[in-house]
């Protein structure tokens, strides 16, 4: 299951099933007069083939190991999605802390006064686009 | 005669002081975020893009032409000092590294900065000359050929940037499904929106390119966790005249190649940089000190990237199909300021047109000051250290997101993408070739059922018409010499394998 090529053909299938069960509950309608399901239905089935061909691939070259860190990527959704709902419920300039003390994690060091100093800065560049460029941004 | 009088208005329009503002800081925004670490054309355009929403639309179509070769001439200048390859400059690297491993820093910069120069200055010929025409030609295109002329997009994409066509349809194809998000235009239906009211209207193009681009490219650096040092050498500027004279020839060369190379399907500069350097290695005089940093080595790359950069612009003005990822973003640009690029935007919108062609000259002198004398402050941004610019580019992808709506909801579309982009990046797939294929995507489907609709549900109207019809047949014979090149290749390791034993 470690195998990148096998992965990746199995991936595109499962994104082919998700697009192409769904545009099946879509009026088809005839060729000459396609309904809204027709189109993605039949890219669906032309990725689906892609996704298969990728599989039966998968057998003959060389294995390729698949590397997946989780931890960055995690990091990295994680803060975005705080800084949308802290931005949502408090306001922008607390989520733009909380980001750029979240997401430094990620970073190979950590320190504290080094956020401070770039979550100031970028506050003063939100500012800026606010006052400057017109940005309708819910700093305060 | 007529050409020289549209360049007339187009300069009228590019020299207006607020125009040329906006020219400038496109182009220094642009190489300042061409040159960060990971951040190729693409990237740089989506977070710069909602920078130009407040701008009137000559001024932000001019801002963003001047953000995408600023971000090219960047991304040569960082190959050249610090060997950091980013996806549009590879070829910089082989000669451009070599130099300043010489100590000739300076003059593979200079011979970068005028080679540019060139290069843009034969392509804006071409551009003013060819496009109109083409335009022309477009007017006699029916839906069912330019169902195919996408596809043929789609195939070229598909190789060029990723070199394998099973991996590019797939993200093509892909990218198509993700563009059929929201209302169809026909019926009035909702697709795939999950019941979610901010899915309506679709995903937005800045969500998906922030995330597949911004995002995982920013993951990707974090997991290599490299450290780079920083550019300390000497820059000498000026070359002497028997370094200038050999710039010249090998600059032509490569300007011709790119400006031919950019107007192709599926072209653009990446392809157009191995091209003019594999032509400079067989007819140039000093072919053979190619490789070892020579001034051919440099120069002819940079004149066709640069001249390609600017025809890519052909296809997608005179025709309407963007034929790279960059030029569907460029695309998307205009569609948002209302203008929808095509056989009727040299006619509609004149002054926008030549302005834009007109200020592509402008950039031009302005990239040319900008890097040359200036390069030296340039290379300090290489001293800001990594852990300090990953949550500013964060911020950036975050205000970008926002500001297009004004929505937090499409931070979390963006956040999904990020993931999904990460995905992409550790199963080896290229996200370039989605954002062809969402951009595309709701215009292929359009034309598909037109062609269908005008004949009456039958096939075969897209092999009968002869524009689409050749097109098919190319798409066809390539596929065919894929499938054989695949099944050589197979045979071969598999002799391989079995001579040891």
């Amino acid at each position: 299951m470690n195998d990148r090529n096998l992965v990746r053909g199995l991936f595109l299938i499962a994104i082919s099933l998700a697009f192409g069960l769904v545009s099946l509950r879509y009026p088809m309608g005839q060729f000459s007069r396609a309904g809204p399901g027709l189109f993605p239905l039949l890219v669906s089935c032309l990725l689906f083939l892609i996704g298969l061909i990728t599989v039966v691939r998968s057998r003959f070259v060389e294995r390729v190991d698949l590397n997946f860190n989780m931890k960055n990527i995690a990091l990295i959704l994680a803060s975005l999605c705080g800084f949308a709902l802290i931005s949502e419920h408090l306001n922008m300039i607390a989520g733009i802390v909380f980001m750029v003390f979240c997401v430094s994690f990620a970073g190979t060091s950590y320190s504290v006064m080094r956020n401070l100093k770039i979550s100031a800065c970028l506050i003063a560049i939100a500012l800026a686009f606010q006052k400057l460029l017109g940005f309708n941004l819910p700093l305060y | 005669m007529e050409v020289l009088h549209n360049l007339a208005l187009g300069f009228e329009v590019a020299l207006t002081w607020q125009n040329l503002m906006f020219c400038a800081i496109g182009c220094t925004v642009g190489t300042l975020v061409g040159l960060l670490p990971g951040l190729g054309p693409l990237a740089t355009i989506s977070i710069l893009l909602p920078l130009t929403y407040s701008i009137p639309t000559g001024g932000a179509l001019i801002m963003l032409a001047g953000i995408y070769y600023g971000a090219q001439y960047g991304d040569s200048v960082s190959a050249i000092t610090m060997k950091i390859p980013h996806a549009s400059s590879i070829v910089a690297c082989i000669d451009g590294y070599q130099m300043t491993l010489k100590g000739k820093t300076g003059l593979a910069l200079f011979t970068a900065g005028v080679s540019s120069f060139i290069g843009g200055s034969v392509a804006i010929v071409v551009l003013s000359g060819l496009a109109p025409t083409l335009g022309e030609v477009a007017l006699l295109f029916g839906p069912a050929d330019y169902c195919a002329l996408m596809l043929v997009g789609f195939v070229c994409v598909s190789f060029v940037t990723t070199g394998s066509l099973l991996n590019g349809m797939a993200m093509c194809l892909i990218g198509v499904l993700l563009g059929q998000i929201g209302t169809d235009v026909n019926s009035g239906m909702q697709r795939f929106t999950m019941n979610l009211a901010f899915l309506a209207d679709g995903v937005g193009l800045v969500s998906i390119a922030l995330g597949c681009f911004g995002i995982a490219e920013i993951t990707k650096n974090l997991d290599n966790r490299d450290e780079r040092t920083p550019f300390n050498g000497k820059i000498n500027l000026i070359p002497t005249w028997a370094e200038f004279k050999r710039i010249i020839p090998s600059a032509l060369r490569g300007s011709v190649i790119g400006s031919f190379l950019g107007i192709l399907p599926g072209g653009g500069p990446v392809i157009a940089q191995f091209a003019a350097y594999a032509v400079d290695k067989k007819v140039s005089k000093y072919k053979h000190e190619i490789g070892s940093g020579a001034i051919e080595g440099v120069a002819g790359q940079a004149a066709a990237d640069e001249a390609a950069a600017r025809t890519s612009f052909i296809p997608l003005m005179s025709i309407g199909i963007p034929e790279n990822a960059v030029m569907a973003l460029m695309m998307a640009a205009f569609i948002i300021k209302g203008i929808q690029p095509g056989p009727n935007m040299i006619a509609g919108h004149p002054d926008l047109f030549w302005g834009l062609v007109a200020s592509m000259w402008v950039g031009n002198c302005f990239l040319l000051i900008l890097n040359v004398p200036l390069v030296r402050y340039w290379l300090s941004v290489f001293k800001i250290p990594y852990s300090v610019l990953f949550p500013s580019i964060l911020f950036f992808c975050c205000i970008g997101t926002y500001s297009v709506n004004n929505s937090l909801d499409d931070i979390f579309i963006t956040a999904t993408f990020g993931f999904i982009g990460y995905m992409f990046l550790r199963l080896g797939l290229d996200a370039a070739p989605l954002m062809l294929g969402f951009i595309l995507g709701p215009m292929l489907e359009e034309n598909f059922r037109r062609a269908l609709l005008l004949s009456r549900g039958d096939f075969t109207a897209f092999v009968t018409r002869p524009i689409s019809g050749t097109l098919l047949a190319f798409i066809g014979i390539f596929i065919v010499w894929q499938v054989a090149a695949f099944f050589l290749q197979a045979r071969k390791t598999t002799a391989r394998r079995q001579q040891p034993a």
